[in-house]
């Protein structure tokens, strides 16, 4: 069925009638709604060698130009793809070593508040994997926002930033904290700038490195370079895949298996050795939300005071309203996209604890008993959002697959905070047997374990090894 | 070398009709090889009739890539001698084999590099751009439909992903290593880019085979035969991989099952 927006002179009454004819239509395949992507004729690859296909009249799926990956550094890691790089980071926004040092002082920096208590790395530490192991994000005066801080690992590959992709890169990202009133609190661009320019050490940086006076954009590139070069690979699963076998325990193999099949976990969270992530960069209702919001009221609401396209505004909803909860839909007013959020990399996802947009699911335990009973039920659920029927043991397995992503210079956090969580695992609020195993009610089709010594849903396909892109990158 | 030219009208299988007289229909028909009055290497055509003596080596000797191709190249000479018709072909083959590129229009798409590049460093705008951002996200990212919402980005990933795959492909075709045979003979020698290696006809009746087979019944057939390899696993990473590069090979040729 077509998805028709709300628009802020929809009345009430037709709204309503929107969302609940789609909540009965949800079931139905959602028709293609390629963007202009398609439709285009193909052009030469550049810098790869990719066979262009004849292109027929009418034909829709000519193959897309290709990044050059001439500007990929040549010394990335193992799972860390030189494809993704290329596609990741235009030629020009290749960090150079000063940018870098830059924003990685600025990044740090807690004069960027203002009242010099909050820098970007009050939420995001370096040092505990970018975050800040809190539910919800505080901010100046010990405010809390609506939602948890995700971590700088590997955010220079998304498709968009934030939980609701309200920004397209990592440079419109980096001004929004700055200026949100409960985040560091700076008025707006204009007052960070003046603060900035009056401390001589980057007055007389900016000057050297761009030529002027600094400007918010200079100041959200140089951030954005640090930012460019937190890539992580390096993690026992990467030296698994390129064929270590000893690189992770027996666990993590048949959660992999478990990852790959029953689990169905790959279907978002979509990973090979191109596109490492362990994420489809898609937004999803799971039900995370519906905790404790009723979203056909919330929506409605929302509908009325969503200015779309104000970047700034909605920013503000985010962080500090109930409205919060509506994720995507704040971004688009697509009546398919309320609650629906990011999905996060599950790189190093073991040290990011607490989990999902608000922090709720304290373990990975619990991220896995919300999706072993089908998330929680709400009218804009995700349509591959069903019970798993997973044992506690299988549980297990993909919890220890997931370890097995923590790159190694996080290893030693990545072992406490799998210590930590398996203590905690007694203590499991999300469990639900009987909905996981459909005593209440039969909601999917689950098939029964395999036989792994048949065949393992893991070797379906093809993940492909990592390239090093001084091999000609991938 | 020199060659063993029987004379028997057994054809080439991937280019002949199933007229083989068979013994046995479950057994595969055997290639009995002459032996070398010297002991040395013989190695036989997939013809099941033409073979040819490496002078001076022994089996399971060492051959290099050159030696490896020398031979290919005097057995497919031989062959071509006695079959010039369907020899003929052979080489027609590895033309469609090649799949020449057509030459594709300019993109129209201006919006091509997707919803993440920004401009020149430092020349970002700085009034707008929330807005502007904001509407490309919008549109690109995802926008009402979770899986229907395709970006370019997306497609990237996706043609990238299936390229390595028929990369990989390309590269074990080309190594007599990675194929595990123990004379050198790599695929490519007889099958430049993947000529004469059909994979629109499966399945099919396989006359080397005595049986119906499909692409990667007849992919380890090679392996063990002209190659002298251990057959591969079915769900084997390389066999999957050399699939992928010889289907790769023949973008937009009819699907012809049982095609002979």
């Amino acid at each position: 069925m077509r998805m028709t927006t709300l628009t802020k002179h929809a009345g009430l009454g037709v709204a309503s009638a929107l969302l609940v004819a789609v909540a009965c239509g949800r079931q139905e395949a959602a028709s293609p709604n390629k963007s202009a992507a398609n439709g285009r004729a193909a052009g030469a690859g550049s810098g790869t060698t990719i066979v262009t296909p004849p292109r027929g009249a009418g034909e829709s799926n000519a193959a897309p130009e290709m990044p050059s990956t001439a500007h990929v550094p040549k010394d990335l890691p193992i799972g860390v793809s030189p494809t993704l790089y290329a596609i990741s980071v235009p030629a020009d926004r290749v960090p150079t070593p000063a940018l870098v040092a830059l924003g990685d002082k600025l990044f740090n920096d807690k004069r960027l508040s203002v009242d010099d208590s909050t820098s970007c790395a009050t939420c995001h530490d370096p040092k505990a994997g970018f975050v800040d192991h809190k539910p919800l994000a505080e901010g100046i005066r010990h405010q809390r926002g609506e939602r948890n801080a995700p971590t700088i690992l590997n955010a220079m590959f998304g498709a968009t930033q934030f939980w609701d992709g309200r920004a397209a890169t990592l440079e419109a990202q980096a001004k929004l904290p700055i200026t949100n009133p409960i985040e560091m609190g700076m008025k707006d661009g204009d007052a960070v700038m003046a603060k900035v320019r009056g401390i001589p050490e980057y007055a007389d940086t900016f000057r050297k490195l761009f030529g002027r006076e600094a400007t918010f954009d200079d100041l959200a590139l140089a951030i954005a370079s640090f930012e460019r070069t937190q890539f992580a690979g390096d993690a026992p699963f990467d030296r698994f895949i390129n064929g270590d076998e000893n690189a992770i325990d027996a666990a993590a193999k048949r959660g992999w298996a478990t990852f790959n099949g029953r689990g169905r976990c790959n279907t978002c969270h979509a990973g090979n050795a191109v596109s490492p992530l362990f994420s489809d960069q898609k937004f999803h209702n799971i039900g995370i939300a519906a905790h404790k919001q009723d979203f056909p009221q919330l929506a409605r609401e929302a509908a009325g005071i969503v200015d779309s396209g104000n970047q700034k505004q909605i920013d503000e909803l985010a962080i500090e309203t109930k409205f919060s909860e509506l994720g995507r839909f704040l971004v688009t007013k697509q009546v398919n996209d309320i609650g629906a959020f990011k999905t996060m990399t599950l790189r190093n996802i073991a040290i990011t604890a607490p989990y999902m947009h608000d922090g709720s699911l304290p373990t990975l335990w619990d991220v896995m008993d919300h999706y072993n009973k089908g998330g929680i039920q709400n009218p804009f659920l995700d349509g591959g959002m069903q019970r798993l029927g997973l044992s506690e043991g299988e549980i297990d397995d993909v919890v220890a697959w997931m370890s097995t992503l923590t790159s190694d210079r996080f290893a030693a956090l990545g072992k406490a905070e799998m210590a930590r969580m398996t203590g905690m695992k007694n203590t499991r609020p999300q469990r639900d047997v009987a909905a996981a195993m459909g005593k209440k009610g039969d909601l999917g089709d689950i098939a029964p374990p395999p036989d792994l010594k048949v065949k393992n849903p893991a070797s379906q396909g093809v993940f492909g090894t990592f390239q090093h892109a001084a091999d000609g990158g991938r | 070398m020199r060659i063993h030219a029987r004379l028997s009208i057994v054809a080439i299988a991937v280019l002949a009709g199933g007229s083989v007289a068979l013994a046995d229909d479950k057994a595969a028909p055997k290639h009995n090889l002459p032996t070398s009055p010297n002991g040395d290497l013989v190695v036989g055509l997939c013809d099941g009739t033409t073979s040819t003596t490496v002078r001076g080596k022994k089996p399971g000797e060492q051959l290099t890539p050159a030696e490896a191709k020398k031979i290919s190249d005097e057995l497919m000479a031989e062959w071509k001698r006695k079959n010039p018709a369907t020899g003929a072909s052979w080489d027609r083959e590895t033309l469609v084999a090649q799949n020449t590129p057509q030459p594709g229009g300019n993109r129209t798409d201006t919006a091509a590099h997707g919803a993440g590049t920004p401009g020149p460093a430092g020349a970002q705008p700085s009034t707008g751009t929330a807005k502007a951002n904001m509407a490309t996200t919008t549109q690109r990212a995802q926008d009402g439909h979770t899986y229907g919402a395709f970006t370019t980005r997306d497609e990237q990933i996706w043609r990238a992903s299936t390229q390595a795959f028929v990369d990989e492909g390309n590269r074990i075709f080309h190594d007599a290593k990675a194929v595990g045979g123990t004379i050198a003979v790599s695929c490519d020698m007889c099958h430049p880019n993947a000529a004469n290696t059909h994979p629109e006809t499966y399945p099919k009746y396989q006359v080397q085979l005595g049986r119906v087979a499909m692409l990667r019944d007849m992919i380890n057939w090679c392996i063990e035969n002209p190659a002298r390899g251990k057959p591969l696993p079915d769900d084997d990473p390389k066999l999957k991989a050399m699939e992928a590069y010889i289907y790769a090979q023949r973008r937009g040729v009819a699907l012809e099952y049982g095609k002979h």
